[in-house]
C-alpha cells in the first residue's frame, strides 16, 4: 500500500462537495416522486398466505413465495465462509481456540447466559412461523453463544471435529436443497411444495439452516482472530 | 423418463453446479477434483440440451419456480441469448476445470478452489436463467463473493490486496445496483422483466432507479474509467481463475446491463446513456490497449486487453439506439453479444496459456519470455491463435463481431463507431504483434522451459480454436441470438 498519499486540494473537495449534493438533490427528487398508493405484492402476500404453510408473511416470502432468493443467499453465506477457510493455515479450523481470558466473572457468565440463548433461539425459530423470527435470528443468537463460550476460553467438545465443523457449516444449505428438488421428483417444479407438506418442510428448513447459520458465524470469528502475517505464503501454482 | 426431466431442466442444471459445489466443499483434493469434472461434463450435456430445446421450440422458456409464477414468485426465463451465455459458460468452464485438474499440485491447500468455483459456475447459470431483478441481485452477490474467494486462493500477497480492492468494488457496485432495485420496486410494484416491460413509465424514480442499477453494473463490468480494480485482480489470481474473470464474470453484468437498457428502453428512459456508454466503450479501447502496450509482465498485458476488449461491448447501445428498423438494431445487438462470446473463448484461452507459459518459463516477465515459441511451440501458437480473435482478423470470431458493428455502424450512417472499432482492432494488432515477436525472436540467455504437463498444454488450445472455429461458422450462434435480440429490440423500438 502506498503510504505517501497527497492530502486532496481544497478544489478536490469542492468538487466532490457538489457531486454528493447533485446526487442527494436527484435521489431526493426520485423518491419524492414514489408514488403514494400501495403497488407491491403486499395484497398478492396476504391472499395466498393461507396456502404458504405459515402465518406470518415474511416468513412465507423468505421460504415459500420466493423461497429460491433465500436458498441463493445461504449459498452466499457459506460461500463467505468458505473464503474465509481458503485463507486460513491448515490446522486452523482444528485448533479453533483463542487466548482464553482467565476471567471467572465472564466465565460465571457464559455458564448463565449460553443455556438461555440456546433456548430464546429455539423460541424464536418457533416463533417465525407466525411472528416475527425465523432461521436468520435464531442462527445470529446461537452464533452469539458460540461466540461467548469461545471468548471465555471453554474447551470445544472433542466431538466438534474440523469435519463436523464443515458438515454443520453446509448442513443447512443442503437440506435446503434437497426440499427444494423434492417437489421435482412429483412432476412439480423446484421449490413447490405441496399444500399439506409445506408448513413441516419449511420448518425442518429453519431448523436446519439456523445450526448453520450459527456455526459460519462462530467459524467466521474464530477464523478472523489470526490474520495472515507476511511470513505465510501459500504454495507456489505461479 | 425423458419426458419428466425434459420440463425440469433449468433446475436439474443448477442443482447439479450447487450439490458438486457443497460436495467439494466437504472432501479432500482429489475426490474434489473428480468431482468438478463430472459436474463440467454433465453440465455440457444438460445445457446443449437446453440449447436444443429453446432452439427447437422458437420461443422463450418460462420456468415457474414454486408455481407461484410473478409478481408473486421468481420465474426463471431462458431465450436464445441466455441459452448463448449458457453454453459459452459450460465451455469454457469445462475447459478451465479440465485444465484445474492439470494445473494445480494435489495439495490440500487448493481443495476450496474447487468449490468455489462450482459455486461460481453455479452463480453465472442462475444470472443468465433469472428474470427478476432482486434475484439477480443475489445471482450478482453469489458471484462477486466466489470470485473474490478465488483471486485470494492463493494466498499471496498480491492476489490478497487485489481480492480486497475487488470486493470493495464489487460490494460497492452490488449496493448501489440494489438502491436503484429498491426505486424501481417503490415506483412500478414489480420485479419481473416481462411485467416490467409494460409497467415501466417515465418518471424520475423509474429514472434514478435505472441509472443506479446500470452505474452498480459498469462498476462490477469495469467499464472505463471504473475498470481501475480488474487488471490487478484478473493478472494476480492464478490462471484457471483469471481466465474465468475474464471471459466469463464480466460478461455476467453486462448481460444485466443489455436485458435492462431493453426493458426500460434504456436511451429513451435516460436520453445520452446509451451514446455515454459508447463514449466510454471507446476510450476503453483506447486506454486498455495503450496500457496494455506498455505492460513488462505478461499477465497484467492480457488484463488490460480485457479492458480494451470489454469497451466493444457498450458499442452496442448507441448503435442500437441510431438504428431506425429492426434489422439494424438487432445487428448491432447480434454484434456486441457475438463479441462476448468470441472474446470469451479467445480470452479464456490466452489466460489458460498465459498461466501454462508463466509456469513453463517460472517468471510472469515479459523479457524472460523471448525465444518461447523454440521450446514451447504450443504455448505461443495458442497465444497467437487467440490473438488474431482479439485482433479481429479473418477467420476468428473477433472478425465476425467486428464485421457486424462495422455493417451497423455504417447501416445507422454513424460511421464514426466504425472508426473506433477499426483504431482499436490496430491497437490490439500493435499490443499483440509486440508479444508474438518476442517469442518468435530469441532471448538473452537460453531459456530454460519445464513444460509441465500435457493437460495444461492442450486445453487452452481447444478453446483458441474454438474462437477461430466460430468465425468461419458462426452462423448457428447468430440464429440462436436473432429470434430473442429481435423480441428484445421490436420492444424497445415501440
Amino acid at each position: 500500500m502506498p503510504n505517501n498519499i497527497e492530502r486532496p486540494r481544497r478544489a478536490q473537495h469542492i468538487v466532490a462537495v457538489g457531486l454528493l449534493v447533485a446526487v442527494f438533490v436527484l435521489l431526493a427528487r426520485a423518491v419524492l416522486y414514489i408514488p403514494m398508493h400501495d403497488t407491491g405484492v403486499a395484497s398478492s402476500i396476504q391472499d395466498n398466505l393461507q396456502i404458504s404453510g405459515v402465518l406470518n408473511p415474511v416468513t412465507a416470502v423468505l421460504l415459500n413465495f420466493r423461497g429460491y432468493d433465500t436458498l441463493l443467499e445461504i449459498a452466499v453465506l457459506v460461500l463467505a465462509i468458505i473464503g474465509v477457510l481458503s485463507l486460513q493455515r491448515e490446522g486452523m479450523l482444528a485448533s479453533g481456540r483463542l487466548a482464553p481470558f482467565a476471567d471467572p466473572a465472564l466465565s460465571l457468565l457464559t455458564r448463565i447466559l449460553v443455556p438461555m440463548m440456546i433456548l430464546i433461539a429455539g423460541y424464536l425459530l418457533w416463533a417465525g412461523e407466525k411472528a416475527p423470527g425465523g432461521a436468520f435470528q435464531a442462527g445470529s443468537i446461537l452464533g452469539a453463544a458460540g461466540v461467548l463460550v469461545t471468548l471465555s476460553g471453554h474447551v470445544r467438545p472433542g466431538w466438534l471435529s474440523p469435519a463436523i465443523v464443515k458438515i454443520i457449516i453446509a448442513v443447512g444449505f443442503v437440506v435446503f436443497l434437497v426440499a427444494a428438488i423434492i417437489p421435482m421428483f412429483f412432476d412439480k417444479n423446484l421449490l413447490e411444495y405441496p399444500l399439506h407438506l409445506a408448513k413441516p418442510l419449511i420448518i425442518l428448513i429453519e431448523t436446519w439452516l439456523t445450526f448453520s447459520i450459527g456455526m459460519i458465524l462462530v467459524t467466521m470469528f474464530i477464523s478472523s482472530a489470526a490474520p495472515i502475517t507476511d511470513d505465510y505464503v501459500r504454495g507456489d501454482a505461479t | 423418463m425423458l419426458d419428466l426431466i425434459q420440463p425440469q431442466l433449468p433446475a436439474i442444471t443448477l442443482a447439479v453446479l450447487l450439490f458438486a459445489a457443497s460436495a467439494a466443499f466437504l472432501v479432500r483434493f482429489e475426490r474434489a477434483r473428480a468431482i468438478a469434472l463430472v459436474a463440467a461434463g454433465v453440465q455440457v450435456v444438460l445445457v446443449s440440451w437446453i440449447t436444443w430445446i429453446v432452439v427447437g421450440q422458437d420461443r422463450v422458456w418460462v420456468y415457474t419456480i414454486g408455481g407461484w409464477g410473478a409478481p408473486l414468485g421468481i420465474d426463471l426465463t431462458i431465450d436464445g441469448v441466455s441459452a448463448v451465455m449458457m453454453l459459452l459458460t459450460a465451455v469454457v468452464g469445462c475447459v478451465v476445470t479440465v485444465y484445474s485438474a492439470g494445473y494445480f499440485p494435489p495439495k490440500d491447500s487448493y481443495r476450496l478452489f474447487w468449490s468455489l468455483w462450482l459455486f461460481l459456475w453455479a452463480a453465472l447459470f442462475a444470472l443468465f436463467a433469472s428474470n427478476d431483478i432482486f434475484n439477480l441481485y443475489v445471482c450478482l452477490e453469489l458471484l462477486t463473493i466466489s470470485a473474490v474467494g478465488l483471486v485470494a486462493i492463493s494466498g499471496e500477497r498480491a492476489a490478497l490486496f487485489a481480492g480486497m480492492r475487488y470486493i470493495l468494488s464489487a460490494l460497492a457496485g452490488s449496493l448501489i445496483y440494489l438502491f436503484g432495485v429498491a426505486l424501481v420496486y417503490a415506483s412500478t410494484g414489480v420485479l419481473d422483466f416481462d411485467l416490467l416491460a409494460t409497467q415501466v413509465s417515465i418518471d424520475p424514480t423509474t429514472q434514478a432507479g435505472l441509472a443506479l442499477m446500470v452505474i452498480g453494473l459498469l462498476l462490477k463490468t469495469a467499464l472505463f474509467p471504473m475498470h481501475f480494480w480488474l487488471p490487478p485482480a484478473h493478472a494476480n489470481a492464478v490462471a484457471p481463475v483469471s481466465a474465468v474473470l475474464s471471459a466469463l464474470v464480466v460478461k455476467g453484468s453486462f448481460y444485466i446491463i443489455f436485458k435492462l437498457m431493453h426493458v426500460f428502453t434504456g436511451h429513451e428512459m435516460i436520453p445520452g446513456l446509451a451514446e455515454l456508454m459508447g463514449i466510454l466503450g471507446v476510450c476503453a479501447i483506447i486506454w486498455g490497449s495503450v496500457q496494455a502496450f506498455t505492460q513488462k509482465r505478461l499477465k497484467m498485458m492480457v488484463a488490460y486487453s480485457t479492458v480494451a476488449q470489454i469497451g466493444y461491448l457498450f458499442l452496442l447501445f448507441p448503435l442500437v439506439a441510431a438504428a431506425d428498423d429492426i434489422q439494424t438494431a438487432v445487428l448491432a445487438a447480434s454484434a456486441g453479444l457475438f463479441h462476448a462470446v468470441s472474446h470469451g473463448l479467445a480470452k479464456g484461452a490466452m489466460f489458460l496459456t498465459a498461466g501454462t507459459i508463466v509456469k513453463a518459463v517460472g517468471s510472469d516477465r515479459l523479457e524472460d519470455m523471448a525465444g518461447l515459441s523454440r521450446l514451447a511451440p504450443i504455448p505461443a501458437f495458442t497465444f497467437a491463435i487467440a490473438g488474431v480473435s482479439m485482433v479481429g482478423l479473418p477467420p476468428s470470431g473477433g472478425f465476425v463481431s467486428k464485421w457486424l458493428y462495422v455493417s451497423s455502424a455504417i447501416e445507422t450512417g454513424a460511421w464514426w463507431w466504425a472508426g473506433a472499432v477499426v483504431v482499436g482492432g490496430l491497437l490490439a494488432a500493435l499490443y499483440i504483434f509486440k508479444v508474438i515477436a518476442l517469442f518468435m525472436g530469441s532471448g538473452k540467455e537460453p531459456l530454460q522451459v519445464g513444460v509441465s504437463n500435457r493437460v495444461i498444454t492442450i486445453a487452452p488450445l481447444v478453446l483458441a480454436l474454438m474462437s477461430l472455429v466460430i468465425g468461419v461458422f458462426g452462423q448457428p450462434i447468430l440464429d440462436l441470438l436473432y429470434p430473442a435480440v429481435e423480441s428484445l429490440t421490436a420492444g424497445m423500438m415501440r
